[in-house]
């Protein structure tokens, strides 16, 4: 504490970035629980309807069920592709003598890109009339069956729609990777290469245990920052074809804002909050017991 | 750079200098080169869609709607450009997105090291509480906010301003700065501010005087890494904003998906080289201090 400092002092620096939070941040989520109690449209009277919105969310409602298991199967899509192909070529990378610094930036060059650039440029790759990126690819290897309009396609639609959101952000997730990986002592190898460790015991008995803390940061960036996905899906399919694609939040912003039901649209947002704080209170449940086995 | 950039540059492992049996030798350099290839497949499958962007916005019409898409452009035309700028605000949509990166970028430097100034070097008793309520900002998604806040910007008609955009752009932005400033200021001794305390200098003069001069790579970090965020925002824009005159660069390239379904994509493609140009080149040119920024953001957050 700063010697001369007085109790004013502090509420003079505390209190206007409080306000901004405040209503940016905390205010917002108390008052969608709050709205998440009541039906609205925003024009008529708000009607108190007590947890008739969680009920119907839970028990009556298929599309809401839908969109949850798309979310699920986004993020692990994501997740796969984040984060195992940050560490897988965070590892490659740290055997690299020169040039790391070149790849590191081209790496990371898809996450400084706006989602709707993104998603148009995806749009075209996936296309096959004029035929895209892929589907020309797959005709060249000799894979010209598997050829098909990736977006209109039911089976296929989600995956199209993760893929580029992975993509996005996999250089920023090997970039915190690397950057662990480095930190691993030297000794630490050396000694290990000495008792005779190949590679691989290498990584998993020497460097994967030194980075857990950073692995355990990077695996809740990326699952929370999953579990919010928006703009890539909502702006390629707009969660079609029929609910194919259709994740919480862009079921939740079809409510809000389509179907102006703002009561149900903040107990969706309820939900998918408390999907992120049980998902990182789980990450961090599983990975602290693991450190400690 | 700044001090709580750990994680510097170690120099990577040379080949053991000591005469090692031999085969050991020899197996680290076949994986060597196994992984130098793979890294450089890996980057092209990165990269190759932004180079396909490119050479896309260079075509004339004809040559991309019947030309071998993996070829080079049979001539290159900058046409698309010219329309690129005839079709939508381009200008006017990046002025906008420049006012409203710029905006928050001043809120969230501004108030973040006020903030952490507070938490940090003043301290107080709450400190831990006011500490846990910013983690809030972190974990939950901001879609959380755009229904209240509808809500509220249309009962004190903010809907539609640049306001509307800045203000949750820079409270969602704020813990996160918060946070790198905090650990930055850690690192000032103690014995810099007793110093001045015995000078006569009260807590404002030590802001000002101590702390803020001192705190410029942190500056330069947390808006290099907000840019990114603030200058591509979609939801935000998406939502609070409607009339042409404020569409930031986002909402403006969905102008050039043409009505009835036909697209120029040239000229898409183009007004997407035009609109991603001013951030690559700041990346490009800052690249190091925003690398080290993302790193360090993470690694101990």
């Amino acid at each position: 504490m700063l010697p001369n400092r007085s109790r004013l002092s502090v509420l003079v620096f505390l209190l206007p970035p409080l306000l901004l939070y405040g209503v940016a941040v905390l205010f917002p989520i108390l008052q969608s629980l709050f709205l998440s109690f009541f039906s609205w449209n925003g024009i008529s009277d708000m009607e108190f309807v007590g947890l008739a919105n969680y009920v119907h969310m839970l028990t009556g409602d298929g599309v809401f069920w839908r969109s949850f298991f798309n979310a699920l199967g986004y993020l692990a899509i994501c997740l796969v592709l984040q984060l195992g192909g940050a560490l897988f070529v965070a590892s490659l990378l740290t055997s690299l003598r020169r040039g790391a610094g070149i790849i590191k930036t081209l790496y990371l060059l898809p996450a400084v890109i706006s989602t709707v650039a993104i998603a148009f440029l995806f749009v075209r790759i996936y296309s096959i009339d004029p035929v895209g990126l892929l589907n020309q690819v797959l005709g060249w290897i000799g894979l010209g069956g598997l050829e098909r309009p990736w977006l209109s396609d039911v089976n296929t639609v989600l995956a199209a729609v993760s893929a580029p959101e992975g993509w996005r952000f996999t250089g920023l997730y090997m970039l915190i990777i690397y950057a662990a990986l480095l930190a691993v002592p030297q000794e630490l190898e050396e000694a290990a290469r000495l008792d005779g460790a190949n590679q691989w015991q290498m990584f998993t008995k020497i460097r994967f245990p030194y980075i857990r803390p950073v692995w355990i940061t990077t695996t809740i960036m990326a699952t929370t920052y999953g579990l919010r996905g928006f703009d890539i899906p909502y702006l390629m399919t707009n969660g079609g074809p029929g609910q194919s694609s259709e994740l919480l939040t862009t079921y939740m912003y079809k409510t809000a804002f389509t179907s102006t039901d703002f009561g149900y649209a903040s107990t969706i947002s309820v939900f998918i909050v408390v999907e992120c704080l049980v998902a990182v209170g789980f990450i961090l449940l599983m990975l602290k017991r693991k450190a400690d086995a | 750079m700044t001090a709580q950039t750990a994680p510097v540059t170690r120099p990577v492992p040379a080949p053991p200098s000591s005469p090692a049996p031999r085969r050991r030798r020899r197996k680290p350099n076949v994986f060597r080169s196994l992984s130098r290839t793979l890294i450089v497949l890996i980057v092209v499958v990165q990269v190759y869609p932004l180079a396909w962007l490119f050479l896309t916005s260079l075509r004339n019409e004809h040559d991309f709607a019947t030309g071998d898409p993996f070829a080079l452009p049979s001539s290159i035309s900058f046409d698309n450009y010219a329309r690129a700028f005839q079709t939508g605000n381009l200008g006017q949509n990046i002025l906008n997105s420049f006012i409203v990166t710029m905006g928050a970028n001043l809120l969230i430097v501004l108030l973040g090291m006020m903030a952490a100034y507070a938490l940090q070097v003043l301290g107080f008793r709450f400190s831990k509480f006011v500490r846990g309520l910013f983690l809030i900002g972190i974990i939950v998604p901001v879609q959380i906010a755009l229904v209240p806040l509808f809500i509220d910007y249309s009962s004190v008609n903010l809907l539609d301003t640049y306001q509307s955009m800045i203000i949750p752009l820079a409270g969602f932005a704020l813990p996160m700065s918060i946070y790198l400033f905090s650990s930055f200021f850690e690192y000032i001794p103690r014995e810099t501010y007793e110093a001045a305390s015995l000078d006569g200098a009260g807590p404002y003069r030590i802001f000002g005087l101590i702390t803020l001069p001192l705190s410029t790579n942190t500056v330069v970090t947390v808006v290099l890494v907000n840019s990114i965020f603030i200058w591509n925002d979609f939801i935000f824009a998406n939502t609070f904003v409607l009339s042409e005159g404020l569409k930031t660069i986002p909402l403006g390239l969905q102008n050039y998906i043409g009505a009835m379904g036909k697209v120029d994509w040239t000229a898409t493609f183009a007004a997407v080289c035009i609109t991603i140009t001013p951030l690559l080149l700041v990346f490009l040119v800052l690249n190091k201090a925003m690398i080290q920024g993302l790193e360090s953001g993470a690694t101990k957050g």
